[in-house]
C-alpha cells in the first residue's frame, strides 16, 4: 500500500524545521574551534552584538546528559553546551552570536576574538591515554575454548568513521512562551527524549518540544546537538524566538559521526570446524565528549560478536577512546554492521586459513534453536539463519575467478541484529465514524502513519482510509528499527482492547524485550587487475524482519539501508590528517553515492515471526546497512585473496593485488 | 537591491541584499519553502529549481541573477503522472530531496530514456533514504506515461 504521507511532500507542502517562521525571530551563528584541541585564554566580544559564551551560563546549565548502560563505565566528560576553558575538536562551538539574519550573525561571529593556545591532538584510538567509556563482557569458558582449539584464527580490522549526512541537517527554533517556559521546535527522532535531554542540558523543567517534518536522521537526531541548548539559552536571554539551521559545513564538523572502530579478534576452532570461543578487544574512536548515546554502538558491537553462531564462549573488551575529534554516536546500524563485519570476517579468515568452505563453516555453526541465549546475555527470539543463507546464495549465483584481467569473488554477510525493546504507548478512539490512532513513536521518513493505519484497519476490520494517525508523544522514539515491533504492537493491542471492552477509546503501554532481526546478504564483485577498480555485479538482500506489514515500504527500507552500507564500502570515510584536522568537510571531499553508482540489488524476505509481540514483527530499518558491509568486504576478500578493510577504493585494492 | 522575478507564473518584487542566494530568496523572501537547502555548495541538488525552464541549483545563483527571469519551483508543478508514479513506487521517504528531484525530472518530459540514462539524469540529486531504486522505477513509469 502506498503512503498517505506522500501527497503533501510531493506538492512541496511539508514543513521541515527551516520552513518554520515565527514573528520577531532572530538567528544564531556559532564561533567554532579551528583547532583539534586548544586552551581558551579569553574571548573578546564585539560591541553591540549579543554573544553567549560558557562564562555567561548559570550553574544550572549542565551540558548534555549521559546515559549509563549495564556494564559500562563512563568518564566525567558530558558534552558541554559551549566550550569553557578548552576546545577538544575542530568545529566545537565556543560562542553563540545572535542577529536579525543568519548572514548578519555570521558576519558578527567573525568579529568575536578567541585567544587560542593550541594543544596536542589525540588521533589514534589505540594510543589514546584517556577513555570516555569502557565496557567488558564475558560468558562461557573462553580460556578452555582456546585451550581445546585445534586452530586459533587471529585478525585485526579497521572500520573508518562515517558522516551520517541526512539531507536535512540539524536545526532548532526556541521561543519563550507567555507562561515563562520555552518551546523548542527541533529536527529530531522523537519528541519526548529530545525534551528530556533539553531539560537536563538547560537545567529547567518548563521546556516543551515540537517535532516538525524531519528530513532524515539515520540515528544522528536521536540525541540533541549542543547547539539546540545554546539556541534555547539565547532565546531565553533575549526574550525572542531564535533559530539555528545547521549548515552542511557545521554538519560535517560538529554533528556526531558513526562507526570508527579498530578491533583485534580471535576465534577458537576445533578440528571439525566448530567455533569454540571468540574474544576481541575493540578500540572505539569515541571522540572528544560523551553524547548520551556515544557508548551505544561499541556496546552493541561487543554484544553481537557471536553473530548468527552458537559459539559457547565469548569475551570482549571495549575501550571507548577519548580522541580530539567530533564525538561518535548511532548511525544507521549503530554497532551492528561493525559486529557483522568482524564475525563474518573471522569466518572467512577461518575458511582461508583452514582450507575450508566458509559457507560450510557457517552451516556447521549456525544457531538453530530459539530462543537462544548468547554468552553475553542477548536472547535471540526467532530466526532461520540457514534459510536466509540458502535464499541469498540462490539469488546471487556465486562466481569466482582469479585468472585474467578481472578478479571475481563472492562474499556472504550473515547478520543478526538487536531491534525494538523498551516500551511505546498508543491509543485508539472512535470519533464520528472514524478511528483515530495516537502513537508515541514519530516518523522521519519511514511512513509510520501508513503502517499504523494498516495495522489498526486490520485489527478493527475497517478500511485504512477511515483511520487517522496522530503523533503526540508518549513514547521513546524512532530508532533501533523499533517502530513496527513496538509502536505498531501498541497500536494493535489498543485496537484489541477497544474491541474487547467495547468503549469509545483504549490506551495501551506495550513493553517488550528486544527482538532479533536477521538476514543474509551476498554479493558478487569484480576487481580490475590493472587498476584495482571495484565493480559490484549484483547483491542479494535477504532479510528476516518477522512479519512484514507493508512490503512496499519494507523494500524501501532494504534498498535505502543497502545504499547506506554501500556508501561506506565504496567511498565514505571521514578521515582526519595526522594532526586531527578533519578532511571531510563538504560533499566535494566526502561523497554520497548517486543513482548512477548503485549496483543491482535483489531483495527477498524470510518471515519467522517474533513470539514477543502481537504482530510477530522484528525490524527492517537497518538490515541493509548491516548485511551489505560484510557481504562486500568478503567478496572483495574472495576476489583479492585476503582481508581488506573498507572502503574499497581502487588504490587500496591495487596495492593489495599487485 | 530591487529584484523582480516571476515564480510559478506570479510576479515577486523584493528588496534584497546583493549577496542573497536565489535559494534563500525563494524560501525566505517569497515564502516558497517547498524548495529545500541541503548543502549550499551545489552538490546535493535539493534546491534545484527551473530557471527559464532549465534545472539549476538555486544555492549557486544570487537572487539578482534571476532578476527579470522566470523561476519554477515544486509548488508550481501540476499534479500528474510524475507525482502519481512517485507515490505508487514509494519514490520518496523523508521527502527532503523530493522537490529537487521532481523539478529535475519534470525537465526531462518527452524524452525516451533507458535505465542508465535515467540514473545519470538523477545523479545530480542526492537521496540518503531510498537507495534510488524506487525513484528510478517511478521516473521510468512517469516518462513512459
Amino acid at each position: 500500500m502506498p503512503r498517505r504521507e506522500d501527497e503533501r511532500v510531493l506538492r512541496g507542502q511539508a514543513q521541515y524545521l527551516d520552513d518554520v517562521h515565527l514573528d520577531g525571530m532572530l538567528h544564531v551563528a556559532f564561533v567554532r574551534s579551528p583547532f583539534p584541541r586548544a586552551r581558551i585564554g579569553g574571548i573578546a566580544k564585539p560591541d553591540g552584538v549579543f554573544v553567549l559564551t560558557a562564562a555567561d551560563l548559570g550553574p544550572e546549565v549542565r551540558g548534555l546528559p549521559t546515559q549509563t548502560l549495564p556494564g559500562i563505565e563512563l568518564a566525567d566528560a558530558a558534552h558541554p553546551v559551549l566550550a569553557r576553558d578548552e576546545a577538544r575538536y575542530v568545529g566545537q562551538a565556543v560562542a553563540a552570536v545572535v542577529a536579525v539574519s543568519r548572514a548578519e550573525a555570521e558576519d558578527a561571529a567573525e568579529l568575536v576574538e578567541v585567544d587560542w593556545e593550541p594543544l596536542d591532538a589525540v588521533v589514534d584510538p589505540r594510543a589514546a591515554p584517556e577513555w570516555l567509556y569502557r565496557y567488558s563482557g564475558s560468558g562461557g569458558d573462553v580460556e578452555g575454548g582456546f585451550a581445546r582449539a585445534e586452530h586459533t584464527i587471529r585478525q585485526s580490522f579497521s572500520i573508518p568513521r562515517i558522516v551520517t549526512s541526512p539531507i536535512e541537517t540539524h536545526g532548532a527554533i526556541a521561543a519563550p512562551r507567555p507562561d515563562g517556559g520555552l518551546t523548542v521546535w527541533a529536527s529530531a527522532q522523537g519528541r519526548d527524549r529530545t525534551r528530556d535531554q533539553l531539560r537536563h542540558a538547560l537545567g529547567r523543567d518548563d521546556v516543551e518540544v515540537v517535532v516538525p517534518d524531519v528530513g532524515g536522521a539515520f540515528g544522528s537526531k536521536g540525541a540533541i546537538a549542543p547547539e539546540y541548548a545554546a539556541t534555547a539559552l539565547c532565546a531565553a536571554a533575549l526574550g525572542r524566538p531564535v533559530k539555528w539551521t545547521e549548515d552542511r559545513l557545521e554538519n560535517f564538523l560538529a554533528a556526531y559521526q558513526g562507526r570508527g572502530l579498530e578491533a583485534d579478534v580471535e576465534l577458537a576452532v576445533d578440528g571439525e570446524g566448530r567455533f569454540l570461543a571468540i574474544r576481541a578487544r575493540l578500540y572505539a574512536d569515541a571522540g572528544a565528549y560523551l553524547y548520551p548515546t556515544t557508548p551505544t554502538p561499541g556496546q552493541t558491537t561487543a554484544n553481537l560478536l557471536c553473530g548468527c553462531y552458537a559459539i559457547p564462549a565469548c569475551a570482549v573488551e571495549v575501550y571507548g577512546a577519548r580522541t580530539t575529534k567530533v564525538p561518535v554516536g548511532p548511525s544507521r546500524g549503530a554497532g551492528r554492521p561493525e559486529a557483522a563485519l568482524l564475525v563474518e570476517g573471522m569466518v572467512e579468515e577461518a575458511g582461508r586459513q583452514l582450507g575450508r568452505d566458509p559457507v560450510e563453516l557457517r552451516r556447521r555453526n549456525f544457531v538453530r534453536e530459539f530462543p537462544h541465549r548468547t554468552p553475553l546475555g542477548y536472547v535471540y527470539d526467532s530466526g532461520d539463519f540457514e534459510r536466509c543463507l540458502d535464499r541469498a546464495l540462490e539469488l546471487v549465483r556465486p562466481e569466482r575467478s582469479r585468472d585474467g584481467e578481472r578478479l571475481v569473488g563472492t562474499g556472504i554477510g550473515c547478520y543478526v541484529e538487536r531491534a525494538g525493546g523498551m516500551w511505546e504507548t498508543a491509543s485508539v478512539a472512535r470519533e464520528d465514524g472514524r478511528v483515530v490512532v495516537t502513537a508515541g513513536s514519530s516518523p522521519h521518513g519511514q511512513g509510520h502513519a501508513t503502517t499504523f493505519a494498516q495495522i489498526a484497519a486490520d485489527e478493527l476490520g475497517v478500511p485504512a482510509e477511515q483511520v487517522e494517525v496522530r503523533f503526540e508523544g508518549g513514547g521513546i522514539g524512532t530508532f533501533a528499527s523499533r517502530s513496527v515491533a513496538m509502536a505498531g504492537s501498541a497500536v494493535a493491542l489498543a485496537c484489541r482492547k477497544l474491541l474487547a471492552e467495547g468503549g469509545d477509546s483504549a490506551t495501551v503501554r506495550f513493553e517488550s524485550d528486544m527482538v532479533f532481526s536477521s538476514g543474509c546478504y551476498a554479493a558478487v564483485v569484480e576487481v580490475e587487475r590493472a587498476t584495482g577498480r571495484l565493480t559490484i555485479l549484483r547483491i542479494a538482500a535477504v532479510d528476516d524482519c518477522g512479519r512484514v506489514v507493508n512490503p512496499l515500504l519494507a523494500e524501501g527500507q532494504v534498498y535505502g539501508g543497502t545504499a547506506y552500507g554501500l556508501g561506506e564500502c565504496l567511498v565514505e570515510e571521514a578521515r582526519t590528517d595526522e594532526w586531527g584536522n578533519p578532511l571531510a568537510t563538504s560533499f566535494a571531499s566526502y561523497h554520497l553515492l548517486t543513482a548512477a553508482e548503485i549496483p543491482p540489488v535483489e531483495p527477498a524476505f524470510v518471515e519467522t515471526p517474533s513470539p514477543l509481540n502481537p504482530l510477530g514483527a522484528k525490524g527492517i530499518g537497518e538490515g541493509g546497512s548491516i548485511g551489505v558491509l560484510p557481504a562486500i568486504a568478503n567478496a572483495v576478500g574472495d576476489a583479492c585473496g585476503r582481508k581488506i578493510d573498507p572502503p574499497f577504493g581502487a588504490e587500496k585494492l591495487w596495492e593489495a593485488i599487485r | 537591491m530591487r529584484v523582480s522575478v516571476e515564480i510559478n507564473g506570479r510576479p515577486y518584487e523584493r528588496d534584497v541584499e546583493p549577496r542573497t542566494l536565489l535559494s534563500d530568496f525563494v524560501r525566505h523572501d517569497c515564502g516558497l519553502t517547498g524548495t529545500h537547502v541541503g548543502c549550499e555548495h551545489g552538490v546535493c541538488g535539493a534546491c534545484t529549481v527551473q530557471l527559464d525552464g532549465v534545472p539549476v541549483r538555486s544555492c549557486l545563483l544570487l537572487a539578482v541573477q534571476a532578476d527579470g527571469r522566470s523561476v519554477r519551483t515544486v509548488e508550481g508543478l501540476e499534479w500528474g503522472p510524475l507525482q502519481e508514479a512517485f507515490h505508487a513506487h514509494h519514490g520518496l521517504q523523508c521527502g527532503f530531496c523530493t522537490p529537487g528531484i521532481l523539478i529535475t525530472v519534470d525537465a526531462l518530459r518527452g524524452q525516451a530514456l533507458d535505465d542508465a540514462q535515467i540514473r545519470d539524469a538523477l545523479a545530480g540529486n542526492l537521496c540518503r533514504c531510498t537507495g534510488y531504486v524506487q525513484i528510478v522505477e517511478a521516473v521510468k513509469e512517469a516518462l513512459n506515461a
